[in-house]
């Protein structure tokens, strides 16, 4: 399984959740399976998703699910230590751990090599770290969100590999408002 | 304490209701008196890059974010500014000490110091620089209107008016 097999899977979860989503491939991926407005697609700032999501989690009360990667979490390792000590219980950071940057020609991440992401998250703090295969995630991720009492944090095993696309074509200021259209925050559109 | 109370009080006023940090012992007054506030959300964040993340989430759940930080985390934060905050337009408050300005004891503070308004500057950052009390009273309609023009802004505080606060 890859990347575009398990945000397919996984569509039916997303639907009613606020949704922050990587940028490059995965949000290119998941805008192209089935574009929703509360899909917050990232155009820009590579390891900032599972921060961004954190950031939406403690303003308001619905369930958030930041989309991310290995490499971008490598990127931004931080922020398993600011999960870990704060976030709250509306909050899912979904790892889609292929172990390659995708989105830059399947280079290999050191996922791929020594690093363990679940042992870094443990050892930062977070609270229910699950690592699982794709076929799995489905099942952990519904747990995930249904749980209102936990945050979690789920690393997704799976294959590298990318399916052949083009940029999302929504300007950022679109992708921002009908996202808080969404949310009721914006009332024009 | 007067000048930190000053700032946190006239931040508020301008409708700051989220608020990170990344500390400098010139912030530590303002960390102080947030732990204490229950009206306002407040947490550390290890980095400043992170923290920008973080405001963004905020702005898009619709509270007013700022983040407190030396000047040397605008040069950790530059690609999170312009890719994130700037591509989509949400109003941020950077509360930033001014490190290596006259009065500031580090040498080696100093290099941050002579590039931090050329770098705002570049990135068409509003700013407003605070060398006085007096200033401090400019700090809410600034605030605010980083709301109007959907924009970060930058709020610069000396080293000389930070340093005697107890």
């Amino acid at each position: 399984m890859n990347r575009f097999d398990l945000l397919n899977k996984i569509q039916n979860i997303l639907k009613d959740n606020l949704v922050i989503c990587n940028i490059g491939l995965p949000s290119q991926e998941l805008y192209k399976i089935n574009d929703q407005p509360n899909f917050f697609y990232m155009l820009g700032s590579m390891g900032l998703s599972s921060s961004i999501g954190l950031g939406l989690s403690l303003s308001q009360n619905k369930n958030v699910v930041s989309i991310d990667g290995d490499g971008s979490v490598l990127m931004n390792m931080n922020t398993l230590a600011t999960i870990g000590n704060r976030a709250p219980s509306n909050y899912t950071l979904l790892i889609i751990d292929n172990g390659s940057y995708g989105s830059t020609g399947d280079q290999r991440t050191f996922t791929d090599e020594n690093t363990s992401l679940k042992d870094v998250a443990i050892g930062a703090g977070c609270k229910n770290v699950v690592e699982c295969s794709g076929d799995e995630t489905v099942n952990e991720l519904s747990k995930a969100i249904d749980d209102q009492n936990n945050s979690y944090v789920i690393i997704s095993k799976i294959n590298s590999g990318n399916v052949k696309i083009d940029p999302i074509p929504i300007n950022p200021i679109t992708i921002r408002d009908r996202f808080r259209k969404f949310m009721g925050i914006v009332k024009y559109l | 304490m007067k000048i930190s109370k000053k700032i946190i009080d006239n931040l508020k006023k301008g409708g700051v209701d989220f608020y990170l940090s990344v500390p400098c012992k010139l912030l530590a007054n303002m960390i102080d008196i947030l732990e204490k506030d229950n009206d306002v959300y407040y947490s550390a964040v290890p980095r400043e890059e992170e923290g920008m993340g973080i405001c963004a989430g905020a702005y898009l759940g619709n509270k007013f974010p700022c983040i407190m930080m030396q000047n040397t985390g605008i040069g950790n934060s530059v690609n999170a500014i312009v890719s994130l905050l700037q591509l989509y337009q949400m109003p941020v408050v950077f509360l930033i000490s001014y490190r290596g300005t006259p009065g500031e004891p580090v040498g080696a503070q100093g290099g941050m110091a002579k590039i931090t308004e050329d770098i705002l500057q570049t990135l068409r950052i509003p700013m407003l620089h605070c060398s006085s009390e007096n200033d401090l009273e400019k700090i809410s309609t600034f605030s605010k209107h980083a709301k109007v023009v959907e924009s970060p802004v930058a709020i610069l505080c000396d080293f000389n008016l930070m340093k005697d606060d107890k």
